[in-house]
This record gives structure tokens, sequence and C-alpha cells, in this order.
């Protein structure tokens, strides 16, 4: 983590240009939302993972989902990023309702102005680090030279500059999930969203992990963090704790 | 960005694509020969009956070129009324028949022999010598090596053999003129040419041939020379190259089928290896989609990374089967032209280059396209679904 910790410029915030609802105050704003696994919304058979969940996110919050295994956290997470579609309720992402978008502009709102970090990493294992970090920027039409630029400034921000041409089974899972945060955050996303990102990892490894969410978070990016562990939601300034496909607690964290 | 990681998937999985690019090749090896044996004896049969310039036959009304023992009477009034019809450049008789050869150590050997104009003829090509004279015969090469005779050696030829003796009947000698290349003799067939008369003469055929060969003026059309021909003598069939072909074709139906079903065969098979291996493909990296959809990664992005490994796959198969495919053309041509009574010069196999492209380009298109139908079925499962199943 040594050479971690500035983010590059081109990673400040105050993006112009995007041609989805411009910057709000307000990143996410869900009401009543519901999602039933299974049968069609039917109460028997079905599974309800969430029961009416209302939440609304500012800019620049980092927020942890916290709460049992089972309780609904992976679900609501993938229902606030538009990656799966309540049963019931409404989702507002960056200004934009969710259900009013077709698949195609939600992946457009997701690849533009949204990031995602996985427990498991899922980087592409036959590109390389510096390809998997370029890969949304060519999909979002950014020149070539500028992604590779860019690509080899995430990948310093992150600490991992000499490994710009390793391919994601060479590399450590820490390392791996470093890439995964420099992917995330390709393309200046308003929001990132990680689904237990130090699941995987030793306490040390999660350490360096949570630094690299600390600084984005300073630099203004919306972070939204499923966790079990205990030190991220230390970190993060709001805690949403679920039980039972509900919200029943949100606050700060006591420090 | 997308189809690198296609493309580097498919050399990461280096022995299964291997296996798939063996398996396609030599698919497309049997498609490419197919495609080649569907038409091949028909073109270069055509381009055999054209060779000399004479590709039009005027025959015995209702009979193909020497299908029967048929003959044209009054050859002589006849060979001048073609003549006369507008547009016929050159009309070379042919007499059909059977000679002997006299040999005083062994039996007699039957010769196919044939009675030509010697100023206009269609039959061979003479590689040594001249056109024949008077008591004076072309032999084709075979016959001349097998005998060990060149121009200028005279052989002894009946007309009939004696069943009762086992001996030949007037028999004459000729001089060897030349030594012909025969167009449409079978390889290594022994046959001799001599003047259209003296045939006739000693066959007791008088003013008879079997057919007439014509050759139409240079800015004749063919097929409006045909039309004229038949008008002129109707009691006569006059057939263009391009019926000759068609009459070939049909009798060759059962070379099309076969060629039709081993082709589709070949066909399907690498279509469904394409398609086997892009949907395991596709199968495995069911949570890399699911991740770059997630990431937002638009779904016709997803498909085209989909559709080039099909791609790649078939066309490095089809690449491999071209070459392969035309060695094999080649020697199954060898073998099938040892049947006895097929033309030496035709071929089995003819590379037609635009049915050969389309057949591979067709393989190729349908091969990329077949990955389109599992790459759906990843894009269309619930996206949330699909990346639990991954992190599993
Ligand atoms: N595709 C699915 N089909 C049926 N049920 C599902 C599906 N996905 C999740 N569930 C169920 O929904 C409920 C909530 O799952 P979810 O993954 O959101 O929980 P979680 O809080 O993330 O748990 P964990 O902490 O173990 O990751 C669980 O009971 C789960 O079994
Ligand atoms: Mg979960």
């Amino acid at each position: 983590m040594s050479r971690a910790g500035r983010l590059p410029d081109a990673l400040e915030r105050g993006r112009a240009a995007s041609n989805l609802a411009d910057p709000v105050e307000v990143v996410i704003r869900a009401s009543g939302v519901q999602k039933v696994y299974g049968r069609s919304s039917s109460e028997e058979g079905g599974v309800a993972a969430l029961r009416g969940v209302d939440v609304v996110v500012a800019s620049c919050e980092w927020t942890a989902i916290v709460g049992p295994s089972g309780c609904g956290k992976s679900t609501l997470l993938n229902v606030l990023a538009g990656i799966d579609a309540p049963t019931a309720g409404t989702v507002e992402l960056l200004g934009n309702d969710l259900g009013r978008l077709d698949e195609r502009a939600r992946a457009r709102l997701r690849l533009l102005r949204v990031g995602f970090v996985f427990q498991r990493f899922h980087l592409l294992p036959v590109l390389t680090a510096a390809e998997n970090i370029e890969l949304p920027m060519a999909e979002a039409g950014v020149a070539r030279r500028d992604r590779r630029q860019r690509s080899r400034e995430l990948l310093d921000f992150v600490g991992l500059g000499g490994r710009t041409d390793h391919r994601p089974p060479q590399l450590s899972g820490g390392e791996q999930q470093r890439v995964a945060i420099a992917r995330a955050v390709a393309n200046q996303p308003d929001v990132v969203f990680a689904d237990e990102p130090t699941g995987e990892l030793d306490s040390r490894t999660s350490a360096q992990i949570l630094e690299l969410f600390s600084s984005l978070n300073a630099h203004g990016t919306t972070l939204l963090t499923v966790t079990h562990d205990p030190e991220i939601a230390r970190r993060a300034r709001r805690v949403i704790e679920m039980s039972d496909g509900r919200i029943v607690s949100d606050g700060r964290p006591a420090r | 960005m997308i189809v690198r990681a296609s493309l580097r998937g498919l050399l990461h999985h280096r022995g299964r694509t291997l296996l798939a690019l063996a398996g396609i090749g030599v698919s497309s090896a049997l498609l490419v020969d197919m495609t080649m044996l569907a038409s091949g004896l028909t073109h270069s049969f055509a381009a055999l009956t054209r060779a000399q310039g004479y590709p039009v036959r005027v025959t015995p009304a209702g009979t193909l070129p020497f299908d029967s023992e048929a003959g044209i009477s009054e050859a002589a009034a006849v060979s001048q009324q073609l003549r006369e019809v507008p547009g016929v450049r050159s009309v070379a008789p042919v007499l059909g028949a059977q000679l002997y050869l006299v040999r005083s150590d062994s039996a007699s050997e039957p010769l196919f022999t044939s009675g030509i104009d010697p100023a206009a003829q269609m039959l061979y090509l003479l590689v040594e010598g001249e056109e024949p004279g008077d008591d004076e015969i072309v032999v084709s090469g075979p016959l001349a090596e097998a005998l060990g005779i060149s121009v200028g050696d005279t052989v002894s030829l009946a007309v009939e053999l004696d069943v009762a003796l086992g001996r030949p009947r007037g028999s004459a000698s000729y001089r060897i003129s030349g030594v012909g290349d025969f167009l449409f003799n079978y390889a290594g067939e022994r046959s001799v040419a001599l003047p259209l008369a003296r045939l006739q003469e000693i066959t007791g055929r008088s003013d008879e041939v079997s057919l007439f060969a014509v050759a139409p003026a240079a800015d004749a059309d063919e097929e409006a020379l045909v039309e004229r021909i038949s008008a002129a003598a109707p009691e006569l069939s006059a057939y263009s190259t391009r019926d000759l072909t068609a009459a070939l074709d049909q009798r060759l139906a059962y070379f099309r089928q076969l060629s039709t079903i081993l082709g589709s065969i070949s066909f399907g098979v690498a279509t469904l290896l394409v398609a086997t291996i892009v949907t395991i493909g596709v199968r495995e990296r069911f949570g890399e989609i699911a991740t770059l959809r997630a990431i937002g990664v638009a779904g016709h992005r997803v498909q085209i990374g989909i559709v080039v490994e099909g791609l790649a796959l078939s066309a490095g198969g089809a690449l491999l089967g071209l070459p392969i495919g035309l060695w094999m053309a080649r020697r199954l041509d060898q073998i099938l032209l040892t049947f006895p009574g097929i033309p030496a010069r035709v071929s089995f196999f003819v590379f037609d280059g635009i049915s050969v492209a389309l057949a591979i380009t067709l393989m190729v298109g349908i091969g990329a396209l077949v990955g389109v139908i599992p790459g759906a079925q990843a894009l269309r499962a619930p996206l949330g679904s699909a990346l639990r199943e991954e992190a599993d």
C-alpha cells in the first residue's frame, strides 16, 4: 500500500459528461422495496428476501449494511444497484427511476456511474490486471491511450503498479480485490457497491482494502458496503442493520 | 477488450481448442470435397467436350453420343447440310467401330477405332507425327507404348474375327502416322483412329457415321446454333455442351445425392462441434458473463465476444480443412479414375471457387451464429442469481 493513498487526478469527482441524469444530492432513494424469489410474488412457495425496505442514501455517504446471514443484504444491494428488479416498490438511483429504465439503459447507468466490488473479485482470468481495469473504460468508449494511462494510475493507486501485466490467477486474493476496486472506479462512478469485499481476505489484507475504500470515500465517492466485518462497519459513517428482510436499525456506529 | 478476452480464452484452453479445430477441419475438408464432387464431373466433362472447339454433337435421333449402335446414314449429304447451317464453322464426323489388332505371337486384341476426318477432328491431340493419310493410322499413347511401336512402324488390323478359328479375317497393314492423346479415352486405353472413308470401306458401313461434332463460328451462340441444326436436320438430335452435361448430370444424380448427403452430414457435424464448444465455453463463463453484465457491459457486446469465439473456431477449422480437402480430393480422384470406361481427362472433383466459398462461408457463418443461442440464455438469466451462482 506504500504507493497508494493519493487518488489519480482522473479519479477526482466533479465529472461533467454524462447523458444520464445529472449528479444529485440523493444517490439512492428506495421505498417499499420487496423482493420475493421463486413463485411469482405469491406468498406460498416464494422466498421473501425483502419485506418492505425504505432507504435514502445521500451523496458522499459511506453506508454499511450488516445483519445475519440470509437476512437479505445482498438482495438489497442488488436491487438498489439495478442488478435485480424488486417485486414491489420503487428504486431511484442517481435520479433515475430504475423501474422505468430498460435493461440497456440500466446497464449504461451501471457502466458509467456505478462501480461494483464483489466478494470473489470476479476479474476476467484471461485478461491482465491492466486490461481488467481498462475493460469498463473501453466499453464506455474511452480512447485507448487514455485508458492505458488511467489503468496505470489506478494500479499505482491500489499499490499494484508493478503488476500491470499479471493475470488474476497470478495475483493473491487481496491483490485481485485491489484490481477489482481499481476496475470499479475506472469510469469515475458516483457510487460504488461492494458485497462483502473483505469476505475472502485475512485481517491484514482487509485493512488495506479498507484504506482504499476510505480514500475513495474521502474523495467523494458514495459507498454502499454489505459486510460481516466489524471493522468496515466501524469505518462507515452509517450502518444499516437488517433482519429477516427488514431494516431494524439505521444510524451512526458508536466510535 | 471483450473480443480479446474471447480469443485469449480459446488460447487458454489450448487442448480443447486444438481438438475442436481438428474436428471442424476434418468435417470442413469433407464438405469441400463433397462440394467439389457435386459438380466436378459435369464441369470437367463440359470442359473436355469444348476442348477442341467442337462443343456441339449431332447424333441419330433420340440417342446420346456413342450410346447406341445406330448410325447416321448418308453422312456426306448430312455433313454438307450441317455445314450450310449459318454459324457452323466446321463439322467433324466420327464413326466408331471395333477392329482387331493382329499379332503373330498371341491372340488378337480388340481396339476401339474411330473413323475421322483428318482435316477436322476433335478426338485427339497429336503428340507425335501427323494426321493419317490413306493406309495410315494414329494410335493412342498407351497402345504405342504397349506394342513398343512408334511413327513409321506398321501394324496389322483386322475387321473381323473368325469365331470358329479364333483368327482374324480381312486384315490389312497400316503405317503409323502419329501418336495421339485421345481426349475421351479412359486411363491406359488402347485405341486407333484412321480416315473415315477407309473405315467405312473396310467395315462395309458406307456413308455412315456415329455422330458429328460441330464447331460454331466465333460469333455464333451455341444454343441458338443447336436450335438451327435441329430445324435443319429434324431426323437427328443436336446437343449443346449444356444439353450434354445436363444429360450426364441426370445419369450422375446418384453422385450428387451422395455428395449432398455427405456434404450435409459434414456441415452438420462441423456446426454441432462449434455449437458444443461454444456452449461449453459460455456455460463455463456463466459467472464471467454475469460479471460483465453487472458492471454494465451491454448484452450485445457480450454476444459479440461469444460470436467471435465461434467465428474463430469455425474459420480456423475451415482454413485447416481447405488444404486437407484439396489433398483428399486429389487422392480420391486418382482412385475413382482407375475405374474403366471413365475418360482419364475428366475429374470427379473440380475446385469451383464460388461453391466452395459458399459452403465454407455458410459453415463459418452458422458456426459463429450458433453461439448466439447459449449467449442469449446466459444473458437472459436473472443477473442477481447468476452472480450468486458464480460466487458458489
Ligand atoms: N435466487 C434465489 N432464489 C431463491 N431464494 C434466494 C435467491 N437468492 C437469495 N435467496 C434467498 O433470499 C434470502 C436473502 O438472501 P441474501 O443473499 O440477500 O442474504 P444475505 O443477507 O446476503 O446473506 P449472506 O450474509 O449469507 O450473504 C435468503 O433466504 C436466500 O436463501
Ligand atoms: Mg450476501
